[in-house]
Order: C-alpha cells, then structure tokens, then sequence
C-alpha cells in the first residue's frame, strides 16, 4: 500500500500544468472564441506532446503507471483549462485509444502516431438520439460495396467534430459493431455549426450526419467479437470525467481559498469567519476523498479491470456530483468575485453539470451500481 | 501509489467475519435492546487477538501494522458487530492501551498490555469534561504532586466503558494556570480510594457500550502512574485522536458493506406490485448511494492508517478530513437502509434501526463534525 505519488509522476503532473503557460498572452482556450480555433488546439496538442501525457493509457511508458499517473496528470490538465482539457482528451483518449487498442501496425503509422505527436485532431462520435445512454443498438451502419463502404446515420454532441482531421465513428457493419474512421472533408459527412454549451465553452462540440458517406474499407477497425465496445467507450468517456471533475473541482477550490485569504471583511480575512472556513473545509473534505476514489479507480483499472468497472460508475457519480457541490461553494464563498466571466471558479461550475450528464450520467451509473449489488446483469 | 492489501491482510479479513458472525453476531440485538455490555463477546475478542492486534508480541499482541487494525475494525462492521461492542474496543484498545504502550514503563507495559490484549481487564480514557470538550484546555481536573504521589480532583464525562472499566489513562492539570502545557496523563485503577464512575448514560446509539462520568476525590495515586513527563498529556491525547479517526472509524465503513448485503437480499426477496423491490430504480439509488458512501469512506481511513504506518506524526489534515466525511456522511446510508427496509427496517427485530442509531454517533464521537471543520480550515 502507498497513498503517495513518485516524484517522476508528480514532476510529470507540474509539466502538464505549465504546458499551457507557452500560448499567446491573449489566447484563452476557455473562451467561446476558441472554439474553432484549431491552431490553438494544436498548439496545446503540441507542447503536451514533449511530455508523456498523450501516451499514457494507450501505450507503456517507463517508469509511470499507466491509468493512476494518467488520472493525476488528467487534474492537472483540467485544472488549467477545462476546455483545452476535453478536446484533448476526446482526441487522444477516445479517437486514439481506439486505435491504439484495436488498430493494425499501419492503422496506428496512419492515425495514433500522429495522435500522439500533437499534429492530428481526432473525434470520437458514439452518441445517437435514442442511444447515448444505454447503448442498446447503433443505427448508424455502414453497408460493403467491394473495397467500400457506404456509412449513413447521424450522431449527436461529437467532441471536437468541428475541428477534427478525422472522426471515428461507431456504428454496425454486417452485425458487428465497428468504427468507420472518416476524414473531415470526405464527401457525404456533415458537421454541425458548433452548440453554444453551457461550460467547456472552448470546446468544439457538434452534431453530425452522414449521408452515404463513402470511405475505403481499409478505414474501418472491427473491436475483436465478445467485447462489449460501446460498454467500453463509456467506460473511456468516463475516465475522461472523472478527470474533468478533478480537475475542475481543484481550480474552483484554490481559486475560493486564496480568494477567502486575500479578501477582507469586518477587517480580516473572510477565511477567518467561521461559515467561510467551513465552507472551505467542506470543500477541501469532498475534494480529497474524490481525489482518493478516483485514483484508486485508475490504479483498479490497470490491476483488476473487471472490478475497476463498478467502482468507476461509484467514482463517477462521487466525483462529478462533489464537483458540482465544490464550484457552487466556491462561488458562495467569492460572492460577486466569483460570477465574474473568466473567473475560473465560475468556469468550473458551469463545467461542472456537463460532467455529471455526459459520459454513464449519474442516474444509469447509480442503477447500474444498484444492480450490480442486486446481483442483477445487463 | 498503491491501494492493495496483502494476501495475509485479507484472508485475516474474512477470518474475522467468519469469526464475528459465529460468535459475536447472534448476540447483538438482545444485549442492544437490554443496553447491556457483552462481556463474553469482549473476551471472545481478546481471545481472537483483536484486543491487542497491534501491541508487540511480548505484552500479548500480535505486532500488527496500523493498516490491518483498521481492517479489523472494517471486519467487524462488516460482520454486523454493533457500534456499541466496536465502540468499547476502540475505547479499550486505542485510547487506553495504546497509551499505555507508547508512554508508560516497561514494568507499567508489563503489568497491564497482557491483561487487556486478553479481556481480562477493560480499559477506559477520562479526557472530555462537563466543560472541557474538545477545548481540552480549559480542564478543570487537577493532579497536585504531594510527595510521592498525585492527588486527583474533578471529574470527566461521556467516558466509554467508564462504568466496567479496571483501569484508565486520566488527563488532568499537574500546572492549573498553564493552558495546553499543562496537562499531564495519568494510569488510575478501578478501586483507588477517591476514584469512582457513575451510573451508565442511557444513550440513542451504541447502547451496548457503557458510558459514565468519572469522578476524582482527593484521589491519590503513585507518581510512577505519571505516563510520560508533566505536561505531555495533550501531545498524547493528539496522538490518540489519530486513532479516533482511523481505527475508531473503521467499523462505520464495515458497516456500510453490512447494510449493502442486508438490503440486497431484502430487495430480492421483498416483494410489491407484483415484483421485487429490487426492481425499483428507487432501491437500486439508495444501494448506489450506500455503496459510494463504502468506496470513498474505505480510501480515507485507510489512508490515515497508512499515513499511521509510515511513522508521519500527528496527520491531523488527513484525520480531519476522515473523520469529517465518514461523521458527516455515514448517516445518509444508515437512512437509506432503513428506509428501504420499511416498517421493518423501524423495528427492533431488524437491526437496520439499531445502526441507524449507533450511525448518530460518528459525527460527535473523537471530535464533532464542527471540530473536523474548524482544524480544516486552519490547515488548507
């Protein structure tokens, strides 16, 4: 047992936070201008790049672990910036983890590397209008003609869609669930102006549709029969969120601290006030026990997967709901301050709902959870 | 990081609940309802090796770490020991003995570690006073060197096992005009002249611990009963609250794996509306909620545990924020529990009312929640 990081993982986690320092003074990847701002993604995507963030979960690294050095380092990055923080991750962890895991030699020379090297943006499109909770059936599908293949349906709130080189797209082929990857200007494939949201403003999220979409049968990955992909892309989404809330819940409480510590009232510090220094408590309490769930999450994940499945639908419900209760405190404890656009705990909580509904939302994770303990299986 | 138990730690683990729920378990509800200690369940775990789990071998322990004695107390929540037997051997064990361990003699440790690793004797802690709570400061209790020997004045409150204890680790002030640094700790052994307990509190929860005032009239005792130095007493009073908020706290987390299985097995079997209530997305929230309650509970007390084992003195963040979320939080899921469980869940015969009650306690018990925050809010 070791509740500690290493110095390698925590150097790591103070590289990734300061990647972001090296963008233009006026470059805010938080702001709703950002948001189709690729140059800037790809920036962000770059200097990630010369630190071992983008390859952590998809391929080794020496001398870090996996899932748990990716889950501190995923705070970090959200911490920063919650926008800059998902379109990353929607690139590396859901498009390129794809690939990673079930991509050929060529398919990995052709899609992760570059990935990974910061010069391709990548989106993963699962979400359907009747599907993006459960994952009951796909009907987006893609029909064989020779060496082609004709993809058509429509997909809802694709990360990064609107800036993406490439989009892998889920949906059925001969019965089997499969991914056609589709680059941005193919024919056929429409994207969505972006959807004004509420938080991840910096995002580039849209719909999209494919209409006869014509791609090369070369561009399409079949996950190995007897995986339950779409169970395991939920499951990627929502080790995404749990990073997200981390993060999100980090920056709104140091942001409420040191404002309580600096700002005065009644001629001393508003953390000196009892409400205010409970508040804080209350915040620093919910903060550090979803830090702990998550990261035992993540270490569960690289040593006993199976398990690690029920404990991430406990971690994601925890964590983004603490996330919610931390950037409402925050707000409560800055007053005015802290609605004031730009803020970063203001930033926070208006990420903060997002996390909880995306990804397993907080009612389905708790009904699974109920039902794993009922004994009873999907 | 690393969040594994060894092979050992969790066979011990079940070993335990085995144990537990053959000998201790059966006996729970009759001894809650007549608010009666269970001597015998005491010395079944003297027996066990629980009692000292973590005392050296020579005093009757078994030299386990810090993070297998919170197990043990996880186990025995799990097993669905009630809160008041738990209580009494955290009282026992932690706040008595293992003060006794790290601060008396050698002949002290001799005389009495064995005696309460076996049950044979029960230990108790006077710290908290009518008007000395957590501002242990402002203690009255006085101990006044006359000669070779101390001379007790005053009287303590709320003191677990007060009542059937044989022998106590007293605070009190060898310098009155002195505020922390004046408090001094004491061995004091039941039938010496001047030392007595009052009648059980009857409480809502943890029924089967007995809880008592102390009282110290011209209460004289030899000056070899000084634990440590004059003065050191809060310092170690600190050390113990580590183990309030780890050990102590243990059995609260057990007792939400408990109430999981409990209410499992009622929703499977109860039926309304012509199906299990099981199949209710209501009950399936409430298990969900007891379950998060358990996952996130567990990674905090083991931490402080951990924290216990790599020789980091006074973690008072860490236990703050244990104690904080596991008081705060632990009495959502004992709700949810009775709640799903019904009228029967409101009745005696199905302990679900019992651990909501024993549940009350973990927000005031070793430091209210207010306390946790106060200590918080100081150190972030």
């Amino acid at each position: 047992m070791n509740y500690d990081f290493t110095p390698l993982e925590t150097a790591l986690f103070a590289d990734v936070a300061t990647a972001l320092k090296n963008l233009p003074a006026d470059a805010d990847p938080d702001s709703r201008q950002a948001v189709l701002d690729k140059d800037l993604l790809c920036r962000i995507t770059g200097c990630l790049a010369q630190t071992s963030y983008l390859r952590l979960g998809l391929e080794p690294v020496a001398d870090l672990n996996g899932h748990l050095t990716l889950m501190g380092a995923m705070e970090a990055l959200a911490c920063r910036s919650p926008s800059a923080y998902l379109a990353v991750e929607a690139s590396t962890r859901l498009f390129g983890r794809a690939v990673a895991g079930w991509g050929d030699t060529a398919r990995k020379a052709r899609w992760l590397k570059p990935v990974l090297a910061g010069d391709l943006i990548g989106a993963l499109a699962l979400s359907e209008t009747f599907t993006h909770s459960a994952n009951q059936s796909l009907s987006t599908c893609g029909e064989k003609h020779g060496q082609q293949v004709t993809v058509t349906g429509a997909k809802q709130y694709v990360i990064n869609a609107p800036v993406a080189d490439w989009i892998a797209v889920a949906g059925m082929l001969e019965e089997r669930f499969a991914l056609f990857f589709i680059q941005s200007t193919t024919p056929g494939l429409f994207i969505d102006t972006p959807l004004e949201t509420m938080g991840y403003e910096g995002t580039a999220i849209s719909h999209i549709r494919l209409d006869g979409c014509r791609i090369d049968a070369d561009q399409v990955i079949c996950p190995n029969n007897g995986q339950n992909v779409p169970e395991m892309l939920k499951m990627w989404e929502n080790q995404i969120l749990l990073g997200a809330a981390l993060g999100i819940s980090g920056a709104a409480f140091e942001t409420a601290r040191d404002f309580a510590k600096t700002h005065k009232s009644d001629g001393k510090p508003v953390i000196a006030h009892q409400e205010m220094g409970f508040k804080l408590a209350e915040m620093f309490t919910l903060l550090q026990t979803a830090q702990l769930l998550a990261y035992r999450t993540a270490w569960t994940m690289e040593t006993n997967p199976v398990e690690a499945r029920e404990l991430m639908w406990c971690a994601k419900v925890f964590c983004t709901e603490s996330a919610e209760q931390i950037c409402s405190q925050a707000l409560q404890v800055m007053g005015s301050a802290g609605c004031v656009e730009g803020n970063r705990a203001q930033t926070a909580y208006r990420c903060a709902k997002y996390n909880q509904v995306t990804g397993t939302s907080t009612e389905i994770a708790r009904v699974k959870i109920g039902d794993a303990e009922l004994g009873y299986r999907e | 990081m690393d969040f594994a138990f060894t092979r050992e730690q969790q066979m011990f683990k079940k070993e335990i609940i085995r144990f537990a729920k053959k000998e201790i378990v059966p006996r729970v509800q009759e001894h809650d309802r007549n608010e009666a200690f269970d001597f015998e369940s005491f010395r079944k775990l003297g027996r066990f090796g629980i009692l000292g789990l973590h005392f050296p071998e020579q005093y009757g322990g078994s030299g386990a770490d810090v993070v297998t004695t919170v197990m043990a107390g996880e186990a025995l929540g799990e097993a669905g020991v009630d809160g008041g037997l738990t209580l009494a051997y955290g009282a026992h064990s932690f706040l008595c003995a293992d003060t006794i361990l790290r601060h008396a003699t050698e002949e002290q440790r001799q005389k009495y570690l064995p005696r309460l690793a076996s049950g044979e004797w029960i230990g108790c802690m006077g710290l908290t006073e009518p008007d000395a709570g957590s501002d242990v400061a402002s203690m009255r209790t006085t101990a006044e060197k006359k000669g070779d020997k101390y001379v007790l004045n005053g009287s303590k409150i709320f003191i677990t096992n007060g009542p059937i204890a044989d022998v106590a680790v007293v605070y009190a002030k060898t310098d009155p005009g002195a505020q922390h640094a004046g408090i001094s700790a004491f061995i004091v052994e039941k039938g010496t002249k001047g030392f007595d307990a009052g009648p059980p509190l009857i409480k809502m929860g943890v029924r089967t611990s007995q809880t008592s005032e102390l009282f110290f009239s011209n209460c004289e005792i030899p000056v070899e009963n000084l634990l440590g130095a004059e003065g050191e007493g809060f310092n170690m009073s600190l050390q113990t609250v580590e183990w309030d908020r780890s050990a102590l706290l243990s059995p609260f987390v057990g007792a939400a794996r408990y109430m999981l299985n409990a209410c499992a097995d009622y929703a499977k079997k109860r039926r309304q509306f012509g199906r299990p209530i099981g199949k209710f997305q209501a009950t399936k929230h409430k298990l969900a909620n007891i379950r998060i309650f358990y996952e996130a509970a567990q990674s905090l007390a083991y931490r402080i545990a951990w924290c216990k084992d790599q020789g980091r003195p006074l973690n008072h963040l860490e236990a703050a924020v244990a104690k904080l979320f596991v008081g705060d939080w632990s009495m959502g899921p004992a709700n949810d529990a009775m709640v799903l469980f019904g009228g029967y869940g409101y009745c005696h015969e199905y302990n679900m009312e019992r651990i909501f009650r024993d549940s009350r306690l973990a927000p005031i018990g070793g430091g209210t929640s207010d306390i946790q925050k106060m200590i918080i809010a100081r150190l972030i």
